[in-house]
């Protein structure tokens, strides 16, 4: 008996001992260890595209949040009344659950991350010299500018949908929490909103310092249309000061990329221009001088399912949204002969004709570039600060807004005289946006920076005044459900 | 190599005989008192001892005993257990009494088997034969109501669709609450394996008819071997073995109709027309002119009742075919089967094959090998339904689309083609644009899905036994599962219209071998201490390799395959993991004179998936024993004559669960992905170092008794499982950009607890009649007791869209979450909803936005309800008592056999009843018709119909009008039989029974949706009892044969 207990026993211990250490430590095939992420250039470079990747997403850049801001405001009718589509956001009866409402939110944070991730992780191999020979000082520096650029329009983009005008108050509105740091354990649920003018600080921060470190320009077309580089940094500055009401300094970034006279050109670094056919912005391979900056798609890298603009703009799709005609809509007021009409593509709905932009062509495989800014808004910003900063109608403003104006109908140029006042000019020009960037998610910015109502279209509820809480987009219950120092609109 | 080399030095050690002077022989013939035939296979044993033999073929054995031995013991599974004195006698003929209230039955313990009335642990037992003849595609589905503690939920009638099991409540909340399911001692994949929408359970590749036993381990006591995959219950499944005497050849089969019960009364097109315009002429905005009924082909006026064009009447047809024997040195089971079904839903079907070996062989007198080998192709197609996980918004799904679509739209226009117009459904010249809805009939006909399984799930073994009572075990297994998943998406319309229609082909191959040694050495000491001890190792493998590719753009409509001509190919994709465990585990159980027992038994588990330095955890559990009735002073005591079985158990131990840890859990990772045509790293993956085992803490209190000579035989237990270091995905802030909002945490605790009462009797056993009941009952109460710090719950969506559920603490995991809504305003007919401040309010969608929330007070205009802000807890839907209740009874050669099963104590967010109600142009049941509120002072529950209103009805959110009692008791199976014996003729037929069944015969429930007993969240912890959009169960009426050689 002793020695059958003995035996087991001896089975025992070398059974404890026979483990097999290699089968224990599986090293994943298909995903990278974060410690070799910044191994080689090659892979570094991955990380910046990277984060462009997370800014394309089908919920932000890629189509979601140009469609949102479009399908606010007056110029579209939807199709469908589908609920994944956009129809609350058309209808104003978003709510905090609404997925949208949580999904660009969350979108927008996962790309802010992936940016700070980046950054941190970069600036630590950076400073501790670990990257020597692995990539330059100026690559560096240029990644850098990338991500923040990046980062700066993020959190621009998301204080359209969920915060006030910097208008209504200079900013004194609840913002938008500041992430600033990279984000991989469970520490620092709760933080608490900044006000708009602070998130516009780091916004304005973060796009100098990129613009300090910025690469001139690249060695493509397509490079030059997909990736930033430093006039883009101040083309988007344009922008930011606009929705600031700075129309001195939209003057002074404008001057950089615009020539004193036309035609209108930069003449440093990437020299952006209009493209003198309307139509062949919206072609294949969309990378013109106009294209600031766009999302790329090829076949195999689309926007997904119901994202893309083709799904929202095309005739073909079940779901898209058509033009609303009425009084005031960008359809009413383009001119037949307009180059911007013409572009319209005809659709059917319930048995009668109805229009769709006509910029987005592809339906099958859907890789219309998805524009994020172009030249003639920078042109139009230009335009628009010199009137609305000196308070009167010169040469200079009405020739830039010309210039956009009459590339697409030629017989309709303005005069200065023509304007009976700054208000006159002011509307011209918002109408202008309107026609000029019809399904390019620009309209309801407009509206919301001037504190314009929201108007009314048919089949849905009235119009929208900046006092209703419709106005902008409620904060999102999966934030305020974790981040107990967050607060709703 | 090295273990093995240690087996046999282990045999040299122990090889050393005991040797027993033997000086008589003694022999005999056992039979059977009912019918006087031979019975091969009885154990005779001298007592006391492990000396003993087995009856050869003829029933007859000889055996020398020692001069000492003073009693033999006959025993033979089924029969009563005999003690003979021997005496003078060197012949002993007996005949054995069939034992009817068998307790003395074996029971499948983790690597090995015990006596069931040795056995310390919480254990249920359900034999094959209880469910081979339900007409099912897996074994699970039939478990229902067989097992105390065990929960069965068949999500719905959806072929093959995995049903959900609970052991004793839901043991987690961000992983699974799935059981282990281990066959023959390989723990086998489980879950759906298809990557389409034909439903695919991995355990309908073994054939019910094969097999022998299911046991299901409950308390830490019995699972504790299973270690760190044991915290959710075990499921043992054994498969037959041949046994002694002539060849046995059986033949079962069945024919079939299934068909789906309890589906909706929609309004035909006169009712909708009418319904519809009343509701237009509330909100006269909505559309431009009223609807109408179109006319068909015929000039007749169009009134599809799309239920009809989604359901139909299956036929199923079962063929099992076993040849089963043993000679002295080898068993043999052999198995054909084939099972072919037509679900209710069109397009739904379920091909299985297979062929099993179970074979075992003496080799010599000490070593034994032996095989399981089972070889299965299955075949699952299935249109869209909706009903699995994740679908329950599509608007292909079937099951939506059988009520969601108006009755004046026709599946074909008036030239005979399909009515669509895009990717939806053509609406006929209606007022409404575009229905975004798919025409079923089209893509049914046009679009397929399949998912085929090919299995081989094996187990070789060899037991080395170099003295009596020590099994030297090695065993390895593998379960290979090649899963083809097979998509084609016409572009005509549907899903895949805008592309141009798109076929997808995902292969997935999950392969894992274990391989386990064992020692098992059962002996006595001083005649009364009977000792067993096992130790083992175990190593289990796993890899799952899957890759799949998908085109668009069809280059002719020819073409409906992957491999036809395509404009585009996708970037398709994949996966690849592995993983690893490595086990040291140990028993040792002991009783005195089957009066005083103890177990423990403890497992040692490193597992690959977690970081260094946590890749080890150890568990263990006990158990006590005092079986009273075994005490001399019981035995002839009142107490003795009351209960011809007492036995008293308490077991504990800490068991762990580990189905939350991915294979790189503990991994920070960057995964790749394009930007346009250029390569890009995100980083995708917050990894936790920290990550570890849930663990559970299990307590068990049970009383095992039977009464009147074991003719009622009934166990009781109490369990409280208390689960700690709970892994949550806790949820992060969004605006923390955390790739998936969630980082794996050990965090949070609940518990379960609860009584289960089993109860056997042999109601009726005398002349011609017999009535047999199994009850049983369990109740659990489960409640959430901590969740991550800061996190006050976790928000359950369902299918992404509907958040419909809320995990709190204080709560049952899971709950129904929602606004809580007062009826209907007599007055106005408006929907009243409740607000957090207590405030009542109305909802009129045809107002402007700012006054469509009013105070029901009339004091002006409501915020809308927030969810956030207004919504409760709305009900549990955990059935807090549940089981099942079956009668048997024979009268002569009749067999009438009646299962209940029963759930009681829980909520249903019926959210298909938001849809049926929704007054968009979607179609209402006959009850909206009918009772919706028309004039002031109308009492009902359905509000003023105004077009468009998506509100009142609880599309929008979950509102408390939709939440139901689920309550039911369900005839599961009711089934008929008469059994010819002792056939004459040629064929030598010994036994024919011929049978009638009904499956899901019928439900007694007060809940207005198809059927309480639905998941449209299959395996989903945080979002259960959610019927949403499902098709209905189905119930399938069956005739068969079983045929004996």
């Amino acid at each position: 008996m002793k020695n059958i207990f003995k035996g087991l026993f001896i089975i025992w211990l070398f059974v404890l001992g026979s483990c097999s250490t290699e089968l224990l430590d599986p090293v994943p095939k298909t995903a990278l260890g974060e410690l070799q992420a910044f191994d080689n250039k090659a892979r570094i470079e991955g990380q910046v595209n990277g984060m462009y990747a997370m800014v394309k997403s089908g919920n932000f850049l890629a189509g979601r949040f140009q469609v949102y801001n479009d399908i606010r405001a007056e110029n579209f009718l939807p199709k469908s009344t589908n609920l994944v589509t956009g129809y609350s956001t058309w209808n104003h009866s978003v709510v905090s659950s609404t997925n949208e409402v949580q999904n660009l939110w969350g979108a927008v944070y996962a790309d802010i991350n992936a940016i700070n991730i980046f950054l941190e992780g970069l600036d630590t191999k950076w400073t501790a010299g670990e990257l020597e020979g692995i990539i330059t000082e100026a690559e560096y520096k240029q990644y850098k500018s990338e991500a923040h650029s990046l980062r700066a329009i993020s959190y621009f983009s998301m204080l359209q949908l969920y915060a006030q005008p910097y208008a209504k108050n200079n900013g004194a509105s609840p913002g938008l929490p500041l992430r600033l740091r990279a984000y991989k354990t469970g520490d620092e649920n709760d933080m608490a909103r900044s006000t708009v003018a602070e998130v516009y600080t780091q916004i304005l921060k973060d796009l100098n310092d990129a613009e300090g470190l910025a690469i001139d320009k690249y060695s493509t077309d397509l490079l030059n249309t997909a990736r930033i580089h430093k006039n883009t940094i101040i083309a988007f500055k344009t922008r930011v000061y606009l929705h600031m009401n700075d129309f001195a300094k939209v003057q002074t970034e404008a001057a950089k990329i615009v020539s004193a006279a036309a035609p209108f050109v930069a003449s440093t670094g990437v020299p952006f221009a209009l493209t003198p056919i309307f139509g062949d912005i919206w072609k294949a391979p969309y990378t013109s001088k106009e294209s600031i900056l766009s999302m790329p798609f090829t076949a195999t890298n689309l926007a997904g399912g119901q994202n893309s603009l083709a799904h929202y703009n095309h005739p073909l799709s079940s779901e898209s949204y058509y033009l609303n005609e009425s009084t005031g809509t960008a359809f009413a007021m383009l001119n037949a002969e307009d180059a911007r009409k013409k572009l319209f593509a005809t659709g059917d709905v319930n048995k009668k004709t109805v229009y769709f932009s006509g910029k987005f062509k592809e339906f099958t495989v859907q890789t219309d570039y998805a524009p994020v800014i172009r030249y003639a808004e920078v042109l139009l910003n230009y335009s628009e600060a010199i009137v609305r900063g000196g308070n009167a109608v010169n040469q200079k403003a009405v020739d830039l807004l010309n210039a956009v104006r009459t590339r697409s109908f030629a017989t309709g140029a303005y005069t200065v005289d023509g304007f009976a006042s700054v208000d006159a000019f002011k509307k011209a020009i918002l109408d202008e946006r309107s026609m000029e960037f019809l399904s390019e998610g620009i309209r309801n910015m407009d509206l919301l920076r001037t504190l314009s109502t929201i108007p009314g279209k048919p089949g849905a509820p009235a119009a929208v005044e900046p006092t209703s809480p419709a106005y902008i987009w409620p904060i999102p219950t999966t934030e305020l459900n974790i981040n107990k120092l967050m607060t709703g609109n | 190599m090295k273990k093995l080399t240690l087996f046999l030095v282990c045999i040299l050690i122990v090889g050393i005989q005991i040797v027993n002077a033997q000086v008589k022989s003694i022999s005999g013939a056992v039979t059977s008192k009912e019918d006087g035939v031979s019975i091969p296979g009885v154990s005779v044993l001298v007592k006391g001892t492990t000396l003993g033999t087995v009856t050869d073929i003829d029933g007859k054995y000889i055996l020398g005993v020692p001069a000492d031995a003073k009693v033999l013991v006959f025993s033979f599974i089924g029969m009563k257990n005999m003690e003979v004195e021997i005496g003078d006698q060197s012949t002993i003929n007996l005949s054995m009494e069939t034992d009817v209230f068998s307790v003395d039955e074996v029971v499948v313990v983790g690597y090995g088997v015990q006596q069931k009335r040795d056995v310390t642990g919480s254990i249920s037992s359900v034999k094959g034969e209880d469910i081979k003849l339900m007409p099912v595609q897996s074994f699970d589905q039939a478990l229902q109501g067989k097992a105390a503690g065990v929960m069965i939920t068949m999500p719905n009638g959806v072929l093959n669709n995995p049903p959900v099991i609970r052991v004793r409540g839901f043991n987690s909340i961000t992983s699974s609450s799935y059981p282990l399911i281990v066959v023959d001692g390989v723990p086998v994949f489980t879950g759906d394996v298809s990557s389409n929408s034909a439903a695919s359970n991995a355990l309908g590749d073994i054939n019910p008819a094969d097999i022998l036993s299911m046991d299901v381990l409950k308390d830490a006591s019995a699972t504790a071997i299973y270690g760190s995959r044991a915290a959710n219950g075990v499921i043992l499944i054994t498969t037959k073995r041949g046994t002694a005497g002539k060849v046995k050849v059986e033949y079962d089969g069945f024919f079939g109709y299934t068909e789906p019960y309890r589906i909706f009364e929609m309004m035909n097109a006169d009712q909708y027309v009418e319904h519809k315009n009343r509701a237009l002429s509330n909100n006269p905005t909505a559309l431009t002119s009223n609807f109408f009924i179109p006319t068909d082909a015929n000039g007749d006026p169009i009134n599809t009742n799309w239920a009809d064009e989604v359901y139909q009447t299956g036929f199923q047809q079962s063929h099992s075919l076993s040849v089963s024997g043993a000679t002295a040195a080898t068993s043999y089971y052999l198995s054909l089967g084939y099972l072919d079904q037509e679900g209710m839903i069109k397009k739904n079907t379920y091909n299985r094959k297979n062929a099993r070996l179970n074979l075992e062989h003496k080799v010599t007198k000490y070593l034994k090998i032996g095989a399981n080998l089972t070889i299965t192709n299955s075949l699952n197609a299935a249109p869209n339904t909706g009903s699995l996980a994740g679908q329950a918004f599509s608007t292909a799904g079937a099951g939506r689309l059988a009520f969601v679509l108006a009755p004046n739209l026709a599946p074909y226009k008036n030239d005979g083609t399909y009515n669509t117009a895009g990717s939806a459904i053509g609406n006929m010249g209606q007022p409404v644009a575009n229905y975004g809805y798919y025409n079923p009939v089209a893509i049914m006909d046009l679009n397929s899905y399949t998912a085929e399984n090919d299995r081989v799930l094996a187990n070789l073994y060899a037991t080395l036994e170099p003295i009596k009572g020590l099994f030297l075990k090695t065993a390895f297994g593998i379960d290979n599962l090649g899963v083809e998943s097979i998509s084609f998406l016409t572009g005509l319309t549907g899903d895949a219209y805008s592309s141009n229609g798109a076929a997808t082909n995902y292969f997935n191959r999950l392969n894992r071998w274990t391989w386990s040694n064992t020692a098992n050495y059962d002996f006595t000491v001083a005649d009364k201490l009977n000792l067993g001890v096992l130790v083992g190792e175990e190593e289990q493998y796993t890899e799952g390799n899957n890759w799949n590719g998908s085109k668009t753009n069809v280059a002719d409509p020819f073409f409906t395959t992957y491999q036809g001509s395509w404009v585009t190919a996708g970037m398709g994709g994949g996966g690849q993991y592995e993983n690893y465990f490595i086990s040291y585990f140990g028993r040792l159980n002991a009783n005195w004179d089957k009066k005083y027992y103890i177990e423990g038994s403890i497992r040692r588990d490193g597992f690959s998936g977690l970081a260094e330095g946590m890749k080890y955890g150890t568990f263990g559990g006990a158990s006590a024993m005092w079986n009273i009735s075994n005490e001399d002073f019981i035995k002839d005591g009142v107490i003795g004559e009351t209960f011809s079985d007492l036995r008293l158990k308490a077991s504990f131990g800490k068991v762990g669960n580990m189905s939350g840890i991915g294979s790189y859990a503990s991994m920070f990772l960057y995964g790749s992905g394009v930007y346009g045509a250029v390569p890009t790293w995100v980083f995708t993956q917050a990894g936790n170092p920290d990550l570890q085992w849930e663990t559970s803490n299990k307590y068990d209190i049970g009383l095992s008794f039977g009464l009147l000579k074991d003719r009622i035989q009934v166990d009781l237990n109490w369990f409280n499982n208390d689960i700690n270091d709970l892994i949550l995905t806790v949820p992060q802030s969004p605006s923390k950009g955390v790739p998936g909002n969630s980082i794996p945490m050990n965090i949070g605790s609940m518990y379960n607890k609860g009584i289960e009462l089993t109860l056997t009797s042999y109601n009726f056993s005398k002349g011609d009649f017999t009535w047999t009941t199994n009850f049983n009952i369990s109740t659990v109460k489960n409640e959430v007791t901590e969740l991550a710090p800061g996190v006050t719950e976790i928000v359950g969506v369902t299918s992404g869209l509907e958040t419909t559920s809320r995990t709190m603490v204080g709560y049952p995991v899971g709950n129904i979450f929602g606004v809580e809504t007062h009826g209907v305003d007599p007055q106005t007919g408006r929907r009243i909803f409740l607000l957090a401040s207590g405030k009542e309010i109305t909802y009129s969608h045809e107002n402007p936005a700012a006054s469509r929330w009013q105070y029901l007070d009339g004091s002006g205009n409501a915020p809308a309800p927030v969810l956030n802000v207004d919504g409760k807890v709305l009900g549990s839907p955990i059935p807090t008592m549940y089981g099942g209740l079956d009668n048997t009874f024979t009268y002569k050669n009749f067999d009438m056999a009646l299962n209940l099963t029963y759930a009681m104590g829980f909520e249903i967010y019926n959210g298909s009843k938001a849809g049926l109600r929704d007054q968009r142009w979607w179609n209402n049941t006959v009850e909206v018709y009918e009772t919706a509120w028309r004039a002031a002072g109308d009492i009902t529950s359905i509000p003023k119909p105004v077009f468009n209103d998506n509100v009142s009805n609880g599309s929008t959110m979950v509102i408390s009008e939709n939440v139901e009692k689920g309550d039911y008791l369900k005839v599961r199976n009711v089934s008929l039989g008469y059994t010819f014996k002792k056939l004459p003729g040629v064929l030598e037929i010994s036994r024919v029974r011929v049978y009638a069944s009904i499956f899901n015969a019928y439900v007694f429930t007060g809940y207005s949706g198809s059927d309480p007993e639905v998941s449209a969240n299959g395996n989903s912890n945080l979002t259960p009892g959610v019927d949403r959009n499902t098709v209905p169960q189905a119930r399938t009426y069956s005739f068969g044969v079983n045929v004996s050689f």
